[in-house]
């Protein structure tokens, strides 16, 4: 319940931040400018439109995660918010935890505007809305809230700058890592191999929630694919969060 | 007295700025205009030509490669369709085997790289290459295989069709036609009229809008170029009797050697420069 | 009466400079606070006054020492149902509007909807902020974040109330508001733990006091023990005499026309002067005995710490 407060708090705070309007804007701005790019292409005019609204709403939904999430905790530590805040009847990961969910509920409301743009326009061209396009832009949202408890658990202990700029890298190790996986096979068997294979099982797989291309292919995809790809998504996130949770426990404010 | 004299220093000083943004605003425009009309070397973008191998580009996409293969392909149609680049094929094979790294079932910029391969770049080889490399990654896709058959036949290369059209015919989807190509295949040239019906079949047996298109655009080709003879003998036989180009082509009707002005598929006229007495369709067909 | 504060032996360093050294901030804090009186805390600055106000409340980890709150181990959620704090130079969510961030601390105390209307209510008229209920707190000046500051230290009906400097930048008309709420706490039965540097209003309001220098208490006790009720000097105002006649008897510190101010020392002084103006026909305008004050005090033990 107390949870909840501080959920509700924290949105009240992320939706009066100007930033987030100004991205969503932006991500109009693309979904808008994509129906005008297609027109420049010889072929299917709908793929262009599916490849660039899905990006958009990847795009700028991570970087609303990122902007928003690495200032949520620093602010308060920053600014002396919290003061008065741990002060009351709240576990210090209650707060946490409250931060995490006010920020993925405003992710939620603004990836499903963004959503509703894109299908509206795909609807436009194609009278028809596919199944797969909103699977996809669920695990978008998947990786969003992935990268949200991120941005929260670099915003403990680092100023929004670097705390943006940690994340941001997170993001991009994570879709990077499969390559590692080509690196593996070509390893020479031995310490190095076991140590790149280490590193590569433990480095998050953002890959892992890219659907995108199995929905603009119509391409088959097994529901096993999918709930595992969920489950490692939220089972990422828990371990993220608890990490936070612990740097955030035994913090001194100053 | 000082006021007067400051109020009127104050409002020069205003006027002159907003004269001053007049003048750059016009400067602006004028330029503009000055550089359009010089025929660019290049055009922008024109650095993607030097991406190495598109196998690495694919880690650098973090996600997003077949929106990258999207806006490469869509440059590389503002770059092909320029024709003042004159050296435009040179990086052809490269261009495109980047974009099928990237999305390799993005089954247009084979197409397209293949049409400008044969058509433009006079490079039959390099598009049998890109219709190879289409059909290895899309192995369901029948139009590679067919497309590569019907460039073989083009250039009399009867054997080499003949294997196409055998591979394309065992693709599960393949239309009937295809059959028949490969029966034909080592006895027939093809003319016009049969690749106009070939063509027609597929456009009217096609059970997808992506097939129907590519069979569009071949028809507009072939009804092209047979317009496109008709119309240059029109002009060569002018030219035998008046020793001049007609001064558009209306006047070949004048004349009285044609009876009426072929229009294209889209119903448009067809252009002619009477400096050169060249004639050209409307539209270039592999971008319609 | 019962101990609503205990504190033994709380100690804390805290690791300052890009290579590390050690700073001690606490050296062996102990002291306790009884219910029902108002309890001052005072030092001059870096004693470390805020800093063991934030051990109490959880926002600081000390190396060492006990802290119990109405018996209850510092950091249980029993312990801080029941108290309240306002932190020096508050600063809000300014992105709420007043009535929106009450209500927002209410929530954290589980009150019911009608009571919490009803107190928000009361707590804004209370510190005179009910025009400013609708009003963003990126908009409210100083001297309203600290008076809705401790609206919200009051929002849960606390037993126990810590206040680090509240009387800081208010004007003086604010200030006595702020005592006279300190005072009706006490007479409902609360205990205030007060942190400040403003010695009068401290010796206008508090029972006991302890005094920090450096990290170490230095004193502690009732105020009535500390402060002996001996008359240092007096200082007497007269017209009507000249100044070489009252050398003797005091020291003259300024004079305006007629009028002379003078400190006299000793009580048999008083006598003689009052009998030479009653001689010499002048006027005793008035007379003010001085006694020791909380800050004479103050600056004494500062000084030999």
């Amino acid at each position: 319940m107390k949870i909840w407060t501080m959920a509700l708090n924290t949105f009240k705070e992320a939706i009066r931040d100007r930033i987030l309007y100004l991205l969503f804007f932006f991500a109009a701005v693309a979904l808008i400018f994509s129906r005008l790019l297609a027109m420049l292409t010889v072929g299917d005019r709908v793929k262009i439109i599916k490849d660039v609204g899905l990006a958009s709403i990847s795009l700028f939904g991570m970087l609303m995660a990122i902007l928003i999430g690495t200032g949520l905790v620093y602010k308060e530590i920053d600014k002396k918010t919290i003061f008065t805040l741990i002060s009351k009847p709240i576990h210090r990961w209650q707060f946490l935890l409250g931060k995490f969910v006010g920020l993925v509920l405003t992710l939620f409301i603004m990836t499903a505007l963004m959503s509703l743009i894109f299908l509206v326009i795909i609807f436009l061209h194609t009278s028809k809305i596919e199944g797969r396009l909103l699977l996809a832009i669920l695990f978008i949202f998947i990786e969003l809230v992935l990268i949200t408890a991120v941005a929260i658990l670099f915003s403990c202990f680092s100023t929004p700058i670097l705390s943006s700029l940690f994340s941001i890298s997170f993001y991009l190790i994570g879709h990077f890592s499969w390559g590692l996986a080509t690196l593996i096979q070509k390893a020479k068997p031995g310490p190095t191999k076991l140590l790149i294979q280490g590193i590569y099982a433990f480095l998050p797989d953002l890959e892992n929630f890219n659907f995108k291309t199995e929905a603009v292919y119509g391409l088959v995809v097994q529901p096993k694919s999918y709930f595992y790809s969920a489950l490692y998504g939220i089972v990422y996130t828990v371990f993220i969060l608890v990490l936070a949770m612990l740097i955030f426990k035994k913090k001194d404010f100053v | 007295m000082m006021n007067t004299i400051l109020r009127r220093r104050k409002g020069f000083a205003t006027l002159s700025l907003v004269f001053l943004l007049f003048f750059a605003g016009a400067g602006i425009i004028s330029l503009k205009n000055t550089v359009d009309r010089i025929p660019r070397k290049k055009i922008p973008g024109a650095s993607i030509i030097y991406i190495p191998s598109g196998k690495y580009l694919k880690y650098a996409t973090f996600g997003y490669s077949s929106l990258a293969a999207d806006l490469i392909y869509i440059w590389a149609i503002q770059y092909y369709s320029t024709y003042t680049i004159v050296d435009r094929f040179k990086y052809l094979e490269h261009i495109f085997s980047i974009i099928a790294e990237l999305d390799p079932r993005y089954t247009d910029p084979y197409e397209v790289g293949a049409l400008i391969a044969y058509y433009e770049a006079k490079d039959l080889k390099l598009a049998f290459k890109i219709m190879d490399l289409g059909f290895e990654k899309n192995p369901d896709q029948w139009v590679f295989p067919f497309e590569a058959g019907n460039y073989a036949r083009i250039a009399k290369d009867y054997e080499t069709a003949q294997k196409y059209y055998e591979r394309a015919m065992k693709v599960s989807g393949a239309p009937d036609i295809v059959a028949r190509l490969y029966a034909a295949a080592g006895f027939k040239t093809m003319d016009f009229k049969t690749s106009w019906e070939t063509w027609l079949e597929i456009y009217n047996t096609a059970t997808d809008e992506h097939t129907k298109k590519i069979a569009s655009k071949h028809l507009y080709q072939v009804n092209s170029a047979l317009d496109m003879n008709v119309l240059r003998e029109a002009i060569k036989q002018f030219r035998e009797r008046y020793r001049h180009n007609p001064k558009d082509l209306a006047e070949l009707i004048q004349t009285g050697f044609l009876t009426s002005l072929p229009k294209d598929l889209d119903g448009k006229d067809y252009l002619f420069d009477p400096k050169t007495g060249e004639v050209r369709p409307p539209s270039i067909w592999w971008k319609r | 009466m019962a101990t609503v504060l205990q504190i033994d032996n709380l100690y804390k360093a805290f690791q300052v400079g890009f290579i590390p050294r050690k700073k001690e901030i606490l050296r062996g804090i102990s002291f306790s606070v009884d219910s029902g009186e108002i309890f001052g805390y005072l030092g001059p600055n870096g004693a470390g006054k805020t800093t063991t106000l934030k051990c109490v409340l959880g926002l600081i980890f000390p190396d060492r020492g006990q802290i119990e709150i109405f018996g209850h181990p510092h950091l249980s959620l029993e312990g801080k149902e029941r108290l309240g704090y306002l932190p020096e130079n508050p600063y809000f969510y300014d992105y709420l509007t007043a009535s929106e961030f009450l209500d927002f601390y209410a929530q954290l105390f589980r009150l019911k909807k009608r009571e919490k209307k009803e107190k928000i209510q009361s707590l804004l008229q209370l510190v005179g902020l009910e025009k400013a209920r609708d009003l963003q707190l990126r908009k409210f000046s100083r001297g309203m974040l600290q008076r809705i500051g401790l609206a919200q230290a009051l929002i849960n009906d606390p037993d126990l109330l810590f206040l680090d400097e509240p009387l800081g930048g208010l004007d003086p008309l604010g200030r006595k508001e702020i005592r006279d709420i300190i005072v009706r706490l006490k007479e409902e039965r609360k205990t205030v733990f007060l942190c400040s540097h403003i010695l009068q209003d401290i010796e206008m309001i508090c029972d006991r006091v302890a005094i920090v220098v450096s990290g170490r208490i230095i004193s502690q006790g009732a105020l009535q023990d500390l402060i002996s009720e001996k008359i240092l000097f007096t200082e007497v105002m007269l017209s009507g005499l000249a100044f070489d006649d009252l050398i003797s008897l005091g020291e003259p510190l300024w004079a305006r026309g007629e009028k002379i101010f003078l400190r006299v020392l000793h009580e048999e002084n008083i006598e003689k002067l009052l009998t030479l103006v009653h001689d010499r026909k002048g006027k005793i305008h008035s007379i003010v005995p001085r006694t020791e004050t909380l800050e004479d005090i103050f600056v004494e033990i500062v000084k030999q710490g």
